[in-house]
């Protein structure tokens, strides 16, 4: 690379996970002003050295944990990093755009949506639950709600027959249903109807083997559900009351919580499943509790200063993403109880998260200013992509199907964009 | 004149001397000295030398140059005494007593007689009367026999006068002047006489400067004696000196030079210490200086430097401190033509006065930053949380959104438009979960403050429909409907002004409960906080029905004023007591209702109250005025508003605190909602504090109306709006 000598310069060493791309470890010298565009070119000139040209592959730059949107220099006097001693730059693959699929058109607002393997479930304003094959196709559409659908939730099956999925949905009807998809009969059944909110029941969380379910509720309570059958003691027949629903006509045995928690000044917005004994509840009240299940007691309280709407885990990072009233996405370690950093680009409210199943630095947000939004937790000021589609606020966003990023909102349709996966992510 | 003051007092010093010397009594001492000062003032013009040489003189005078003052005077004095010895000195020598002074004898001999202080008798039995200084005898004077002296009584005109000195033996003729105080002293009077009583006054000490300093002052005695207290410290000093304890000037210095110069100096602060020279250079104040000159100074000034004839009278005019400049400006052709410049003198005389007369201090310059000096406002970040942003837009309605309200928990919002729709909406996400078709404009929604019982109130022109709207916990809206179909008429409303239905069952599953029709048209509803009374305001404000209470539960209806004052605006209840806020146009009433009296009456600085809202501490009112203000009363304070708030540039159409926060919102017609942070204290001592944190602009302007309500979130920092363009806005 021929250089000035008046132009500042850095050396840099280049690196990577993917041994696919690895190139040799010597220092470059590169001009300070270097982009990620310019730092692409010199990756590219490296691979191909001696060789055919291959296609021209992409690359983001990571220089201490964070992606060069900038030039170098600028990023690194944000760092305060000394641009005396040899820069470690470290080189991925950049993430190929979100594909938009499909568009699933409903009757009503789409309030929540979750994927699971080749279906997808999607709870309306309308009462009604939905449900769609991954190809696009409604499968069913089932209704026995009497109040606009708040939340859906799939039950994992753990080694039994595929082909019966059961999945759960609250609604602001105060009651938590418990169903079950028979594939082959192509048929819905509502096993459970849980009941003992006294407020519409806003979300809800099944634990990994699937035996237990948490509810939050706008009535503040947090109240844990038992599905394993005629194990648990609340199951006593004289507690059951028969229900009509509307839809099917049979009558359903009603559940009663094993546990309810209080603690939570306003409405409960949103739980999620640690591991398989504690849980993290987000609230109106500012705050963020975890909660032991076996000891049914709170250990935990991290103060926030909004009311969040939503929140999502990841056990792949151990870290909490949560969607507030104020337009940011942030990211909590419950560990050391810091807010480890913002992302702010969004221009609503944000009213959905989630994270990758797959890789432990992406996820989605969604926001009533109609955008879904892709980020890696190294790029705080800027998302990957927005991901437009939808009309109208959005209201609930999955990436439950590592492939497919799902959005709901209030222009009545899920989008679907497809996301293609590398095949080797470290 | 000084000389003869000098004269007068050594002459008195002689007189002294003579008196010792002749041992008389006291009252000849007196006339003596009196008649020497006599003598005095006869001798004018000679000087202290010559007058010691005049005395002698004079004694020499009439009786052979041995005669002195005293002596002679002693003798008139013992004439005075013994007139028999008169008649034979006046035979004797009566040429003689022509003039004493008439020749100067300094230069002849002394023949004063030595004998001194002894009875002169001892000599009558020798010739010889006494020894001159070198010892010579002085002869007895011839003396005739009697007839002689009968012949000279006869023969002498001056007999009469003469006497005879005893000390020399001779004869002494006296003089007019000394016969006239001879005969004053018989005759008892001042022997001076009254020439000498009555001298003229002269001002030794005068304001006039005198060519020689002078003083009248004769010395005291302690100037004549040694100090005893002298003589005993020069002897204790003598002492010392001799002991050793006191050493001379010069020894000390030799001890000085004998000692190391090089020896480490004990004078501790020696290095502090500042020199004064140092310290006064440091301490130097310079002087203030002059202005430069400018261009009127200049010799050729521009023209509008120049006075022209008014500003040249009115700087005549002026007092010379008065005006503005103390020249006048001037202008020249040329260098040369400059003439000497006047007031040269005078200006740098009156700058050294300057500079001599004013005081220079030296000022401790104050560093004060400008923004210590306005008062400490919290910042704003502290203060948070309060609403900041736009969250959402609540969209469906198609006219202005006259009136909105939350539930209790905060999960809904019921808004009233004027296109005859009451719309329920779901707080988080925008989304309208009701919509209530009325027969009107819904001008007033209000839902009940208890969280027990779910209903909302519209007011639909000159009805309150009372909704139930379902939505919440289900429970809470059958027992409130149980409640309500708990109600038996006891048939007492027909005397009532306003009338109570019920609907029937269609109605009722669309959730319409009881209809309260008034006569006239309803301006305001508001809910007591415990949500089963409720009060309505009608449009002929001023008639007796005006201000209705209602019981909801009981289906009763009182009017509780017989004549209100004023044109009713709004009312309110009392957060906590049974207190009822009435506010007319400028006055805010406030009644207890349990005593039915009048509590208080606030004055609002304002011309027309347009809202109301108390605090749900129940101690502090915010109003709202279509003059575009907003008071803040604090009912502890005073019945005058505590803080008027003037920064909507429109009437204010809404005014509302917030229910747990320290926040209130004002909506005005200028488009804008305005938050504020207005804490109350626990403490009485401390005031409320107001700061205004945000401006909420959104909402367009129709029809000269923009915003017109406001709301608080019940839980959280969030304020609705409903506005003329037929929306909702939240902001968080």
């Amino acid at each position: 690379m021929a250089t000035e000598d008046v132009v500042p310069h850095v050396q840099a060493k280049f690196f990577t996970r993917q041994e696919q791309y690895s190139i040799p470890d010597n220092p470059y010298s590169i001009p300070a002003s270097i982009t990620a565009k310019e730092l692409n070119n010199i990756i590219y000139s490296v691979l191909n050295e001696g060789k055919t040209a291959n296609s021209f592959i992409e690359f983001d730059f990571l220089i201490h944990g964070e992606f060069l949107r900038t030039s170098l220099e600028t990023h690194l006097e944000e760092k305060n990093v000394s641009s005396e001693a040899v820069i470690e730059i470290e080189y991925v693959e950049r993430q190929a755009a979100p594909r938009p699929e499909t568009s699933l058109a409903h009757d009503d607002w789409v309030s929540c949506v979750r994927g699971s393997n080749s279906l997808i479930l999607c709870g309306c304003y309308d009462n009604t639950l939905k449900l769609w094959s991954r190809d696009g196709k409604c499968l069913t559409t089932i209704s026995g709600h009497l109040a606009p659908v708040k939340c859906v939730e799939w039950i994992p099956s753990n080694g039994g027959s595929t082909a019966d999925r059961m999945f759960i949905s609250g609604s602001q009807d105060q009651t938590l249903l418990v169903w079950c998809w028979k594939e082959s009969q192509k048929a819905v059944d509502c096993l459970y109807a849980c009941k003992g909110h006294a407020g519409s029941v806003d979300c809800a969380a099944v634990n990994t083997d699937g035996a237990r379910i948490v509810t939050g509720s706008w009535d503040k309570m947090v109240k844990l559900w038992s599905l394993v059958d005629g194990l648990t003691v609340e199951e006593e027949e004289g507690e059951r009351t028969k229900k009509k629903l509307k839809s099917s006509g049979k009558s359903v045995s009603t559940r009663v919580p094993l546990v309810t928690l209080s603690g939570h000044k306003e409405a409960v917005s949103s739980v999620t499943w640690l591991d398989g004994s504690t849980i993290c509840t987000s609230s109106w009240d500012h705050t963020l509790r975890v909660w032991d299940m076996t000891r049914s007691e709170q250990t935990q309280i991290v103060e926030g200063s909004k009311a969040f709407f939503s929140i999502a885990y990841s056990p792949l990072s151990k870290l909490i993403l949560s969607a507030s009233a104020d337009k940011h996405v942030r990211l909590h370690d419950l560990r050391t109880k810091e807010m480890k950093s913002t992302y702010t680009s969004h221009t609503g409210l944000v009213s959905s998260v989630d994270w990758s199943k797959v890789n432990e630095h992406l996820f989605i947000s969604g926001s009533h200013d109609m955008l879904m939004k892709l980020w890696d937790t190294r790029s705080p000021k800027a998302p990957l992509y927005n991901l437009i589609g939808q009309d109208d606020k959005i209201l609930a966003v999955d990436w439950s199907i590592p492939e497919l990023m799902l959005s709901g909102g209030a222009d009545n349709q899920l989008k679907i964009f497809n996301y293609e996966l590398r095949k080797k992510m470290k | 004149m000084a000389s003869r003051v000098s004269m007068v007092s050594t002459k008195l010093k002689q007189a002294t001397n003579g008196k010792r010397t002749l041992d008389l009594d006291g009252e000849e001492k007196e006339e003596q000295q009196l008649m020497m000062k006599n003598h005095v003032d006869d001798v004018d013009d000679s000087d202290d030398s010559e007058d010691s040489d005049d005395e002698t003189a004079d004694e020499n005078e009439d009786s052979s140059s041995q005669d002195e003052v005293y002596e002679e005077e002693d003798e008139t004095s013992e004439d005075s005494e013994s007139e028999d010895e008169q008649p034979e000195k006046k035979d004797d020598e009566p040429e003689k007593h022509v003039d004493e002074y008439e020749y100067d004898s300094s230069d002849e001999e002394d023949v004063r007689n030595t004998i001194g202080n002894i009875p002169i008798e001892w000599y009558n039995d020798y010739s010889h009367i006494g020894y001159d200084v070198e010892g010579r005898k002085l002869l007895k004077p011839e003396h005739g026999d009697a007839l002689d002296e009968f012949l000279q009584k006869a023969d002498d005109p001056n007999y009469w006068r003469t006497v005879v000195n005893k000390m020399t033996g001779q004869k002494v003729v006296l003089s007019d002047a000394d016969i006239e105080t001879i005969q004053r002293i018989q005759a008892s009077k001042h022997p001076a006489g009254s020439e000498g009583l009555y001298e003229p006054w002269v001002d030794f000490f005068s304001n006039e400067v005198m060519n020689m300093p002078v003083t009248g002052r004769p010395p005291d005695k302690r100037s004549f004696i040694p100090s005893k207290w002298e003589k005993q410290r020069v002897g204790q000093m003598v002492h010392a000196l001799k002991m050793g304890w006191m050493k001379p000037r010069g020894e000390i210095r030799k001890m000085k030079l004998a000692q190391d110069p090089n020896a480490p100096s004990l004078d501790l602060w020696k290095e502090d210490a500042e020199p004064e020279i140092t310290k006064r250079y440091r301490m130097h104040i310079p002087a203030p200086k002059e202005p430069l000159p400018g261009h009127a100074e200049s010799f050729n000034p521009p023209e509008e430097y120049l006075l022209d004839a008014e500003e040249e009278a009115k700087w005549n005019d002026q007092e010379p401190e008065d005006r503005r400049m103390n020249f006048k400006p001037q202008k020249f052709s040329s260098y040369r033509t400059v003439p000497k410049y006047g007031l040269f003198i005078n200006e740098r005389f009156s700058r050294l006065l300057d500079l001599y007369l004013a005081a220079r201090q030296r000022k401790m310059k104050m560093n004060v930053n400008p923004e210590d000096l306005i008062p400490k406002r919290p910042d704003k970040k502290d203060l948070q949380p309060y609403p900041t942003k736009e969250g959402m837009v609540y969209k469906g309605h198609t006219d202005m959104i006259r009136s909105i309200s939350p539930d209790p928990s905060g999960q809904w919002l019921v808004s009233g438009s004027d296109d005859s729709t009451l719309k329920l909406w779901e707080v988080s996400t925008g989304r309208c979960m009701k919509t209530f078709k009325m027969e009107d404009k819904v001008t007033y929604v209000a839902w009940n403050p208890n969280p027990a019982i779910n209903l909302v109130a519209a007011v639909v022109g000159s009805d309150v429909i009372i909704i139930n709207p379902g939505l919440v916990d289900k429970l809470v809206c059958s027992n409130t409907d149980n409640t309500l179909n708990n109600f038996e008429d006891s048939g007492e409303s027909s005397k009532s002004v306003v009338v109570w239905s019920s609907y029937d069952v269609e109605e009722k599953d669309k959730g319409f409960r009881i209809k309260v029709s008034h006569t006239t048209a309803i301006v305001q509803f508001t809910w007591h906080n415990k949500g089963d009374y409720f009060a309505t305001v009608q449009k002929d404000g001023n008639k007796s029905h005006a201000v209705l209470i209602h019981q909801l539960s009981k289906r009763q209806t009182q009017a509780p004023f017989s004549k209100p004052k004023g044109l009713v605006q709004r009312v309110s209840f009392h957060p906590l007591h049974p207190y009822f806020f009435v506010a007319t146009q400028q006055h805010i009433r406030i009644y207890n209702l349990v005593k039915q009296e009048l509590h208080k009456k606030l004055q609002a600085n304002c011309k027309f109250i347009s809202s109301i809202d108390v605090h749900p501490g129940g101690d502090n009112v915010i109003i709202g005025s279509y003059d575009s203000r907003l008071c803040w009363f604090d009912l502890d304070l005073s019945t005058k508003p505590y803080q008027t708030l003037k920064y909507h540039k429109k009437a204010l159409r809404q005014v509302a605190y917030h229910k747990h926060y320290p926040l209130f919102a004002s909506a005005s017609d200028d488009g804008s909602v305005i938050v504020s942070h207005g804490k109350v204290y626990s403490d009485q001592l401390l005031n409320p504090l107001i700061v205004t944190v945000k401006v909420l602009r959104g909402h367009k302007t129709a029809n000269h109306l923009s915003v017109l309500d406001c709301k608080f979130h019940p839980t959280q920092p969030w304020v609705f709006s409903s506005g003329a363009d037929s929306t909702i806005r939240l902001y968080v």
